[in-house]
């Protein structure tokens, strides 16, 4: 699945997304078609007995009509022995339930490997996608993508689609038995379709403009109380209730509005509709009698007719519907593609995995997202000896962060930007997994995955050992939190289970960090939510343990940086400073300035 | 957080629990009545549709003439525009039923959450609330509209058709009833099976959707720690067997429409041996052997649905349950009668009546434990805070700084002892008088949606530009608002989250001081603002808490130097308090433990 497939059309995407299913699907369809004709020929025995057998007419049989009779024992028997009839009904009833659970349950079956293949592939591709990709991306956009618009053509596929063909073969059919009964009732029935099929399809796609306006406002009242909820306190702090209560009103009230209006249109859809169908009905039967009376048709043969008329009413009535959805799906198909048709991440066939223990060199980097709009680095160069630790000191929006999803490749440097190396080699050409591997990240906003703290923090490795879990977990300062939990290193995190404190989920990652041992280890300000005392155990024990690994400390806090053996300072995308701790002080730049404001007020000590 | 277990134990209502919805439906009964009685109507025409077909039959074919037939048609289309007019009634008063119960009880939900105590939202995530809000109400709508309707129309159906058969033959229709007790097993047992399936289908796709959420949300981590593997091995896993649990849902559902249909092939063909026999013997006549077929065909269907919808009112108990268990919540901090009598409730304050808030707090013999705990966080606490005055409060992450603030606030209130505000008993005022005069500044900060000049109105409705501008400036916030493209009509996203952390402090804060509160409560961000911006914010502080009582939590010390009294909390408990020099007189303090731990490593390496 890992080919770099293009999808141009819809088709061409469905058919890939088919692949497994299609086979099921087919065979599905064919037993719907099957039970579709045993539900049309049941009222047609029906029609014959009542009208062969026990009335007198001598009305022309189908050939099926004679081989039952014939079976069954010739008309005379069959008289005294109605019941032969019903056995046949019955047996084809349950021959016709047979099918009816099989196609179900086929179609089941494929339309549930659809959907498994659907979100697998989309998956899987995601998780290949760049990370840049996700910075244009909404999440609540994509993930409605992978979820409604997936269930859309599911849907579509395996409902609306197969229905299309049962109700093709149901209305073909019903035609088909019309006729032989009668040609003239026949088309006046069939006058009917056109009227209803364009009738709803006109209003499916009406209607349907009206129902994404409901979502919307649903979305909005929805998101009215999410922020009321979220943000209680300052509700409450600054006494907002009432203001609170009539905007949250006001919105219910136009929404619920919007609704009944929408409400007013389907009921009236559905209940012309009906009339339509009803007047078919009347249309049917009135002119039958005439027919009847006059002898050009049997009572049985009207019977007959007036059951197939009520037999495809309601398949007609779907038509509509169906071919609306159709261009949903289309939608939705659409809305898929584009995720499909973005390109994964990739390496040039020549990557590397060389060893990760050299020198880093930034050399010339200049960086900005989007294509040049605003520059993020301009032309930084600094070098990172092996085994050494580097601070970076830097403002909101100094680029800190990006120099280090440069280096670990989540966005790659352009050809013009400059170049970053590991032991002389360009990064570009070493093969990202790799790269990444070796390169242990902690970002400032950590992200916990819902499982386990065990299996968060031993995340990234194959088998798990409490033993190593707890090791990375004491030089985290974690592991006497983790055992004050009731549930101790099982506790479960994320949506269902427990919050933890930003501090918490720093400590985490830390961890889950320090257990893969990487040559190269990164701390994007991710000591921020730790309190002082903690964040320098951590650092007391990190320089313990982890010697030898090339460290880069990036951080507000001076006293994080202070120990570092080299710092940079970063300010609008340009290093401006650089030296150790007390070379900058001498400097008396930016450094000096930001060691000022923090060491206000300490100098109270000695007094 | 931790779920109300009693959720699992839920007792069985009778009538579904409706008659606590009662309230909430009263003036819409009168509807509800109309609509039932249309309801019934349009059942009673649509099963009578056979009997058109008969009366055609017998007295036009059978006859040979076609006698009236004008007036049988015009009858018959009059039928079906009655049925037209009735249905369409009875079809758009349904979903106005619907909506507006939907929307009373939307109202009501949310209403009641405006007055309920923190100590609610702390034992209940707002998912789980939000839910209760949207989704439960949504599903209480539906079932007194549409299954109501349901029931209505399947049941009169049915018992019309039972008649018309009963009054054709009683012989023949007793076949067909014997066939009914069948068909009802048969549903009852397969829905029992499928409502269970169905629920555990519906919590897998949840957690599918969860993983999407974590594979987008946390792609960065997910990235840079080269899980892709693992985070998809597990996802295929979830998929497989959802996949699994779908198929096998779907082979019980097939049996049970299978099953169903093939039973009343059998209830026909029962009616065609039989009626056979007598019309043959010229008991019945052939167009009332017709009618009588088309009912015993039609006749299980409804059946089914009555049923189905039965078992779907049982589950939508659970949400009345949950919901009218949120109604029925008191506020732990709740006005007195007389409190309301005087100052009026949350939503009709009577400002006229309202003193004047000049900031004196006073904490008098205060003990507190939270409400979900019983170990006491403050024990005869005593602290007297005049007008003006300073407060910080220094201590751990998690050591419980926020109680004292909980308190002023009211969000909580003493065990025991009291809180005095301007010497009087909090508890002697209303809430909404006292919040009217706070200005609170969250560690992470919280925005509407909507403009930048909504936000920061939030706390004063009558603020006008310049005033905006001026509290901008203060915190120096106006430069990040010009550079908005539309100044102060900018939208700020949902939540705020066209801001950085660091912009929506600075606005939070401006909002604060539009307020223009007596009491003021910050607590001090941590880490989302760089130290050159926080300076800043420091500078404003000082300017903004002159002349006002204020509290801040602080976490870094460097801010509490000049606080007029610092509170040092451990564990929960305030264990030193004084003037930052007094406290660094206490070598042995945990004050001075903390501050020198914060500078020391800076200072021997700044002298060295």
């Amino acid at each position: 699945m890992n080919e770099n497939k293009k999808f141009p059309t819809r088709g061409g995407l469905v058919l890939y997304f088919l692949k497994g299913s299609i086979g099921l699907f087919i065979v599905a369809t064919i037993f719907s078609m099957v039970v579709a004709f045993l539900d049309m020929v049941s009222p047609k025995i029906i029609q014959y007995t009542v009208d062969y057998l026990i009335g007198d007419s001598e009305s022309a049989m189908p050939y099926y009509m004679q081989l039952i009779i014939s079976i069954t024992g010739g008309k005379e028997y069959l008289r005294n022995h109605l019941f032969a009839i019903a056995l046949v009904v019955i047996v084809i009833a349950v021959i016709c339930a047979i099918f009816r659970y099989f196609n179900k349950l086929l179609n089941s079956m494929a339309a549930e490997r659809l959907i498994k293949r659907m979100r697998d592939i989309l998956f899987e591709h995601i998780s290949h996608l760049p990370f840049s990709w996700h910075g244009q991306n909404h999440t609540g956009d994509i993930i409605q993508r992978c979820t409604s618009d997936v269930e859309t053509i599911k849907m579509f596929l395996s409902e609306q689609l197969t229905s299309l063909f049962r109700i093709l073969i149901m209305v073909v059919l019903g035609i088909a038995f019309m006729l032989q009964i009668d040609v003239r009732l026949t088309i006046v029935s069939a006058a009917f379709i056109p009227v209803i099929v364009i009738y709803s399809l006109f209003f499916h796609n009406k209607i349907g403009s009206a129902f994404r306006k409901a979502d919307i406002e649903e979305g909005k009242l929805s998101a009215i109380a999410q922020e009321n909820l979220t943000g209680v306190r300052v509700v409450r702090a600054f006494g907002r209730e009432s203001y609170e209560r009539q905007r949250f009103e006001n919105k219910n009230r136009d929404y619920t509005a919007f609704w009944i209006q929408l409400m007013k249109l389907l009921s009236a859809f559905w209940t012309s509709n009906d009339l339509i169908s009803g007047f078919q009905g009347m249309t049917v039967l009135v002119l039958g009698s005439v027919y009847c009376v006059r002898g050009t048709i049997t009572v049985g043969e009207l019977i007959a007719f007036i059951s197939y008329n009520a037999m495809i009413s309601w398949p007609v009535r779907m038509l509509g519907r169906v071919i609306s959805e159709m261009s949903k799906a289309g939608v939705s198909v659409d809305r898929l593609r584009e995720i499909m048709n973005a390109d994964i991440e990739k390496d040039s066939p020549s990557a590397e995995k060389a060893p990760l223990d050299g020198d880093i060199e930034f050399k010339n980097v200049s960086f900005s997202y989007d294509n040049g709009t605003a520059e993020i680095l301009k032309n930084v160069s600094f070098k990172v000896k092996a085994g050494h630790t580097v601070g970076v000191l830097g403002g909101t929006g100094s680029g800190k962060s990006t120099l280090m999803y440069l280096l670990d490749r989540l966005y790659d440097l352009p050809e013009n930007g400059g170049s970053i190396t590991i032991g002389g080699r360009d990064i570009r050409s070493i093969d990202m997994h790799y790269l990444r591997k070796n390169i242990g990240l902690v970002l400032q906003e950590p992200f916990l995955f819902s499982r386990t703290l065990m299996e968060n923090i031993g995340i990234t490795q194959k088998s798990t050992d409490i033993k190593d879990i707890r090791r990375a977990a004491k030089l985290a300062a974690l592991d006497e939190t983790i055992r004050n939990f009731d549930a101790g290193y099982e506790t479960f995190v994320g949506e269902r289970g427990v919050t933890l404190s930003g501090g918490q989920k720093q400590r985490t990652a830390i961890a889950q960090m320090l257990i893969a041992k990487p040559p190269i280890m990164i701390f994007d300000d991710a000591l921020s939510a730790v309190d002082t005392e903690t964040d320098a155990k951590i650092r007391a024990a990190l320089n313990e343990n982890t010697g030898g690994a090339t460290t880069i400390l990036i951080s507000h806090r001076i006293t994080t940086l202070m120990h570092a053996d080299h710092i940079i300072v970063l300010n609008h995308g340009e290093l401006i400073e650089e030296g150790t701790h007390t070379q900058l002080l001498e400097k008396n730049g930016l450094y000096r300035k930001i060691y000022d404001i923090q060491v206000q007020g300490g100098g109270d000590i000695s007094a | 957080m931790p779920e109300n277990n009693t959720e699992k134990t839920i007792t069985t209502l009778p009538f579904m629990g409706i008659q606590r919805l009662m309230p909430y439906l009263k003036p819409y009964l009168p509807k509800m009545v109309i609509m039932i009685f249309l309801g019934s109507m349009v059942s009673l025409v649509d099963s009578s549709i056979p009997l058109f077909n008969r009366y055609a039959i017998n007295n036009f074919i059978a006859k040979g003439t076609l006698k009236g037939i004008g007036i049988f048609t015009a009858v018959y289309a009059l039928v079906l525009v009655c049925k037209l007019a009735m249905d369409f009634t009875s079809a758009y008063m349904c979903g106005e039923i619907e909506m507006s119960v939907d929307r009373d009880l939307r109202n009501a939900a949310f209403n009641h959450l405006q007055e309920l105590s923190f100590s609610y939202f702390n034992q209940n995530n707002v998912g789980y609330i939000h839910a209760r809000v949207m989704s439960d109400t949504g599903k209480i709508g539906v079932m007194v509209a549409w299954r109501m309707m349901d029931i209505v129309w399947n049941g009169s159906y049915i018992l019309f058709v039972l008649i018309v058969m009963l009054s054709i033959n009683v012989r023949l229709a007793l076949y067909i009833f014997a066939l009914v007790p069948i068909a009802v097993v048969l549903v009852i047992y397969f829905q029992k099976h499928l409502i269970v399936l169905n629920r555990h289908i519906r919590e897998l796709n949840a957690a599918i959707t969860g993983n999407f959420n974590e594979e987008i949300t946390g792609a960065k981590a997910i990235k840079t720690l080269v899980v892709e593997d693992k985070i998809q091995k597990d996802f295929m896993d979830d998929t497989e067997n959802y996949r699994k649990n779908a198929v096998h849902a779907t082979h019980y559902s097939a049996i049970f429409t299978a099953s169903v249909t093939m039973l009343s092939s059998c209830a026909l063909a029962l009616a065609l041996w039989r009626g056979g026999i007598i019309t043959m013997e010229g008991v019945m006549e052939i167009g009332t052997l017709s009618v009588f077929l088309s009912y015993a065909l039609g006749i299980l269907e409804p059946i089914q649905n009555i049923i189905v919808t039965i078992s779907e009112l049982v589950a939508v108990q659970v949400n009345v349950e949950r919901l009218t268990r949120l109604l029925n919540t008191e506020s732990d901090v709740a006005d007195s009668k007389e409190v309301i009598e005087k100052y009026g409730d949350t939503f009709n304050p009577k400002k006229e009546n309202w003193e004047e808030l000049y900031g004196d707090v006073e904490f008098k013999d205060v003990s507190f434990h939270y409400p979900d705990g019983t170990e006491y966080v403050l024990e005869n606490f005593n602290l007297k805070v005049p007008q003006g005055t300073n407060v910080a409060i220094v201590g751990e992450t998690g050591a419980g700084k926020s109680t004292l603030v909980n308190l002023v606030c009211r969000f909580f209130e003493p065990t025991s002892g009291q809180v005095l505000i301007d010497g009087r008993d909090a508890k002697e005022r209303s809430q909404l008088w006292l919040h009217s005069n706070i200005g609170y500044v969250l560690q992470t900060p919280h925005l509407f949606s909507g403009s930048v000049r909504e936000n920061l109105k939030y706390g004063n409705p009558d603020a006008t530009d310049e005033e905006i501008w001026e509290a901008l400036k203060l915190v120096s916030a106006d430069g990040i608002v010009k550079s908005m493209d539309n100044g102060l009509d900018s939208d700020v996203g949902e939540g705020g989250d066209m801001l950085s952390t660091g912009q929506k402090q600075l606005l939070s804060f401006a909002r604060a001081i539009l307020a223009n509160p007596r009491i003021l409560v910050l607590d001090e961000a941590t880490s989302s603002i760089d130290t050159v911006t926080e300076k800043a914010i420091q500078d404003a502080i000082s300017v903004v808490i002159k002349g006002r009582t204020s509290f801040m939590i602080a976490h870094r010390l460097s801010t509490v130097v000049d606080a007029d009294v610092i509170l040092v909390v451990k564990d929960g408990k305030i264990i030193e308090r004084g003037r930052h020099k007094e406290l660094m007189k206490n070598r042995e303090g945990y004050y001075y433990q903390l501050f020198s731990r914060q500078f020391e490593e800076m200072s021997i390496k700044a002298m060295g």
